[in-house]
């Protein structure tokens, strides 16, 4: 049989996918943890010269206040976690249930919701920050958490919607409920297991684009503020002396790009193996 | 102070330079491309259009009765003559003759009398409204002679009507298109990108040297960088940090120039309120910042260190680096003799544009070395004009001043430092009304040298004005004064 | 709801207008020219007739029309928007197909490495590096700006545009191609398809038939959003590149509280989403006929 040939090497690659995303996260994970006890310098304080090139004593050379920035991106792995998970905890939460909602209301409420779906996702993450900002009177790594997730859950909101609604006609949820199965039991047994894959590429999607989201609102002087060391900041800041320290611009964005990268090889390798239509195909 | 001594004489070495190579294969008809950080917000000076709008049109588009040259001497510019009176209140101008606005309209008498109104009118927001306050009536006397009488001397006046545009007084509305005197008219403004002048031909006086000027305006200092680089742009007015300096002053395709700057980085404290209505306080703080090792982390080896809000081009410039200066130990002393043993904690409202976190930064690390604990609060530009300088509602702030001659704020106490001190007040007021300028001049020190003593502020250290431009432009201003870009006699060989 | 979000931000339109200098009179008059020394009712009162009348006002602090500048912005979003988007589509679709279809060669897992390196790069840093290399170090293309003429020189504009659209493209491919892949993954592994197969369709041929049809219904939903989402997330890239867009204007108008500007640039860009979320129904009801009247399907 073709089709289990083609599976297997599919299913080797996919655990070597997840292998390298568990790899990659975890790293960040240990290094964030590692840094509430431990960092290899004083984060405030002056380690060296100004904007110092990467050396044995400064893996990643120094700002220019002479700070190491090694320990800052460090800080950075924890902070970037903190902002992914949070962002995307309070996007799923709020955004699945409003989409199963949409899904199974009436004709008016489904239109409301995805109307406000839309709306939502076109209105400016950077509007919506700054909004947060105003309402928990400073600008803070919360107020950036939080604005993250409400972009975020009208995003997985709308693909949640659209997703349970095609799953909705499928003719076996119409024989569930002539059967009598109660609506929880329909979304948790029939629609849930379902959707959940592709609804979990997209959290990946989502954690990533978070952290990368927040380096965007840094840039534009809207994100964490200082002395919270986020990967956007540190960029931010170093953008100015690109010429005569690149590695300080380089450094903070290759430690971004190695959390994003093994979030999204994390989900993509679970997506591969746990796939409930592809575990049937075998 | 070796800051200081490099960067004057690097400005008095430089100040030759543009200029020099005029002669050779000047192109009278190359349109010179300046990019800029500074877009106005409207095109009118008395409607809050910001500082974009002394750079495009100051004595390019609009011309004054006396003009503030880039040297810092004042000149007359559409007088041709004026007498003062005896007791110095009446000042009466004599206008050049056979001037026209863009539009066609000759100058007269009544449209000096209508621009002066219209910056002393109730709903002008410009800078020096407050300076021509002393202003009782300006009327015309005939055609060309136009009399201003006050209420008090002002010695100041010619300085201060060089920021008073000459604009035509049948000209309806100004924040969108203009209709001044000066050597260009303004042929197109593309909002968020770029604004156009070309040379006005009927000119009453000698016509531009280049065939005109673009403004290309940027948001972020590397693209500008970029835009010079790149050679989509001649010349940039100033250059945000000295690491993008590093591939321009190397480079022989391009000319770097250190000109004199008034802009001043400072932390000012609110002193109406606990602590910092105590002198010991604020010296305390002053002693305890490294302002040498803030000016080399940001600047490298440009900018100055200044002791006081008065940079070395101002009549009254003292050097008062060496008051206050760095030392935590005695910063420590202070504290306790303050009734601040332990220290104390405090907010910093800080802009969140370049440099300001990063200053905030440094103030917070320095200031626990001697048990001040900083609270960074980030906080908008227009946050800052609204919390800070309207509701006077903060601790303490960082800013950027960059008014010329600008020690008076020290003499009012309404101000949003609230520094009050009676002697300054007294010596600042008085100072205006002197009869001679070397009385004003020591006025003005005194009162320089007493905020300094007090700390009524920590003055951290003043911009250096770099001027970056292509090799084969030559002849622009190098001091940008208020701001200020004369354009008329920049030329472009090829 | 807009109105009453946008006052809550801290600060004051007014303070946009004054300098430092500005005596109390000279505030007071700002905030009179402005409104905001108006209780806020009546504020809302201004508000509510002037958008009864479709009027979006003048600006407090250019004193410009608000919909005269939005249209001469729009004139640079739209053409950025719609061929980045037509870029990104043009790279992601087919490499997304290929990506998942030939998933076992070494090509379609390069395909894949490449895409995850593409969303994991934040915007505004493939911008710089773009720029670095092609107008900084090998001076092709213009480093940022755009012509004060606008279309009026189309070379120059096109020109000026060229890294921009890359940009976002490259990293609005690398997200879409995902979704094409795993949108493809999903017909691949599904019963119809092995059922066209079982019955001796080729395989290109069923999956043509059967599989874009089924697999672009979700993959349309995508580009709706990520269309959305650029015209107005287009602003850091106008940053990096000083591109005069709507979203640098609403990033002006924000900070300086210039209200009038925010509302007129967010109710154009609302209309412009709605409509783009019609189209982006209407070509999934086209798509996939089961979709064509969702809520009565019970009964067919």
């Amino acid at each position: 049989m073709t089709a289990v040939a083609a599976t297997e090497p599919r299913r080797m690659r996919a655990s070597l996918t997840l292998s390298v995303g568990i790899v990659l996260v975890g790293l960040h994970v240990v290094v964030a943890l590692l840094t509430l006890v431990w960092t290899p310098y004083d984060p405030a304080g002056m380690a060296g010269g100004r904007l110092e090139g990467p050396s044995l004593a400064h893996w990643a050379g120094t700002d220019r206040l002479g700070r190491d920035l090694f320990t800052q991106i460090m800080i950075g792995s924890r902070i970037a976690l903190t902002v992914g998970a949070g962002a995307v905890g309070i996007g799923a939460l709020i955004g699945v249930t409003l989409g199963i909602l949409a899904a199974f209301a009436t004709r008016f409420l489904d239109d409301v919701l995805a109307a406000a779906f839309d709306i939502l996702i076109a209105f400016p993450t950077l509007l919506l920050a700054m909004l947060v900002v105003a309402a928990t009177d400073s600008a803070s790594l919360f107020s950036a958490i939080l604005a993250l997730g409400l972009a975020i859950s009208a995003i997985v909101g709308r693909l949640t919607r659209i997703l349970a609604k095609r799953v909705l006609e499928m003719d076996y949820i119409t024989a569930a409920r002539t059967a009598g199965t109660s609506w929880a039991g329909i979304v948790f047994i029939h629609l849930l297991p379902n959707i959940w894959p592709t609804l979990l590429v997209n959290f990946a999607l989502q954690f990533g684009l978070a952290v990368i989201a927040e380096a965007s609102l840094s840039y534009l002087g809207l994100g964490a503020p200082p002395p919270n060391a986020s990967w956007g900041r540190l960029l931010q800041e170093a953008q100015g002396t690109v010429y005569t320290a690149p590695f300080g611009a380089i450094a903070p964005g290759l430690a971004l790009v190695t959390l994003v990268i093994g979030m999204n090889m994390l989900a993509d390798g679970l997506r591969d193996i746990g796939d409930p239509t592809r575990r049937r195909s075998r | 102070m070796t800051h200081l001594f490099k960067g004057l004489t690097l400005a008095a070495a430089l100040v030759l330079v543009p200029g020099a190579a005029v002669a050779q294969g000047a192109d009278p008809d190359a349109v010179i491309r300046i990019g800029s950080l500074y877009e106005p917000q409207n095109l009118d000076n008395t409607a809050g259009a910001g500082q974009g709008i002394n750079e495009a049109f100051n004595g390019n588009v609009y011309e004054a009765l006396f003009q503030l040259q880039d040297e810092g001497e004042v000149t007359e510019q559409l007088v041709t003559d004026y007498e003062i009176s005896e007791d110095g209140l009446t000042y009466t101008f004599s206008l050049q003759p056979d001037v026209t606005f863009h539009s066609g309209d000759p100058l007269t008498a009544e449209d000096v009398v209508y621009s002066i109104e219209r910056v002393t009118a109730e709903t002008s927001q410009s800078s020096r409204k407050s300076s021509l306050a002393t202003i009782e009536s300006v009327e015309a006397i005939d055609e060309l002679t136009v009399e201003v009488t006050l209420s008090e001397r002002s010695i100041s006046l010619p300085y201060n009507l060089s920021y008073v545009w000459i604009v035509n007084d049948a000209a309806v509305d100004i924040t969108a298109s203009e209709d001044g005197t000066g050597p260009y008219r303004l042929d197109d403004w593309r909002r968020g990108s770029s604004l156009s002048l070309v040379p006005y031909e009927n000119y009453w006086g000698e016509a531009p040297s280049n065939g005109g000027v673009v403004f290309n305006y940027f948001t972020e200092a590397t693209a500008l960088n970029n835009a010079l680089l790149t050679g989509a742009v001649d010349i940039i007015t100033s250059v945000q940090s000295p690491d993008s300096l590093a591939q321009f002053a190397d480079n022989p395709s391009f000319t770097v120039t250190e000109g004199a700057s008034t802009t001043k980085e400072l932390m000012a404290y609110n002193d109406r309120i606990e602590p910092f209505n105590n002198v010991k306080v604020r010296q305390a703080i002053a002693r305890a910042i490294n302002d040498e090792q803030l000016l080399e982390a940001i600047w490298g080896d440009y900018g100055t260190l200044i002791g006081s809000f008065v940079p070395p081009t101002d009549p009254w410039y003292v050097d008062l680096t060496d008051v206050n200066a760095y030392d935590p130990e005695s910063a420590r002393e202070l504290l306790a003799e303050a009734g601040y043993p332990d220290g104390f904690s405090f907010t910093l409202d800080t802009p969140n544009y370049d440099p300001h976190p990063i200053v905030a930064q440094f103030i917070q690390n320095e200031l626990a070395e001697v048990g001040i604990d900083v609270e960074i609060n980030i906080i908008t530009a227009n946050e800052w004009y609204t919390k800070i300088y309207q509701a006077q509602d903060f601790e303490a702030t960082l800013q950027e001043h960059v008014n010329h001659r600008d020690i008076v704020f020290y003499g009012n106490p309404d101000f949003y430092w609230g520094y009050d001190n009676p002697e300054v007040i007294e010596l600042i007021a008085s100072a205006e009304s002197s009869a001679t300028v070397e009385e004003r001049n020591e006025k003005l020190r005194q009162a320089n040298i007493i905020i300094a003593e007090e700390a009524a502020s920590d003055w951290l250290y003043l911009y250096p004005q770099i001027v970056v431009s292509a090799a084969n432009v030559t002849g622009y201003p190098i001091n940008g004064l208020n701001s200020q870009f004369y354009a008329y006699d920049i030329v472009k060989t090829n | 709801m807009l109105f009453i979000l946008l006052r809550l931000l801290p600060g004051d339109p007014a303070s946009s207008l004054i300098s430092v200098g500005a005596d109390p009179e000279q505030i007071a008059a700002a905030r009179r020219q402005v409104g905001s020394d108006l209780p806020l009712f009546e504020q809302f009162i201004h508000f509510l007739s002037s958008l009864v009348r479709l009027d979006l006002g003048t600006s407090f602090v250019s004193r410009a029309p608000v919909l005269e500048e939005v249209l001469t912005r729009l004139t640079l979003t739209i053409p950025l928007t719609l061929l980045s988007f037509a870029l990104a589509i043009a790279v992601a679709v087919p490499l997304g197909i290929v990506a998942a279809v030939k998933a076992d060669k070494w090509y379609g897992a390069a395909i894949s490495v490449v895409s995850q390196l593409g969303i994991a790069i934040p915007v505004f840093w493939v911008g710089i590096l773009l720029v670095t290399l092609f107008a900084v170090n090998l001076r092709l293309l213009p480093s940022g700006g755009f012509p004060p003429q606008g279309w009026g020189d189309p070379v120059a504009a096109l020109r000026a545009l060229t890294l921009p659209i890359a940009t976002i493209a490259i990293v609005m491919a690398a997200s879409l191609l995902r979704y094409v892949r795993s949108a493809t993954l999903d017909v691949l592994g599904s019963d119809y398809l092995r059922t066209a197969r079982a019955l001796g369709a080729g395989f290109s041929e069923s999956l043509v038939r059967h599989g874009i049809r089924n697999g672009a219904v979700p993959v349309v939903s995508i580009l709706g959003i990520e269309l959305a989402t650029a015209l107005l997330g287009a602003v850091v890239i106008e940053r990096v590149f000083a591109l005069p867009g709507l979203g640098s204007m609403l990033l002006l108008a924000i900070e300086q509280r210039d209200y009038p500007n925010v509302q007129g640039v967010l109710f154009i860009s609302t209309l412009l989403v709605l409509l783009i979320g019609f189209f982006a129904d209407l070509a999934q009801r086209f798509i996939d006929p089961r979709l064509r009247d969702p809520h009565g399907s019970v009964q067919k």
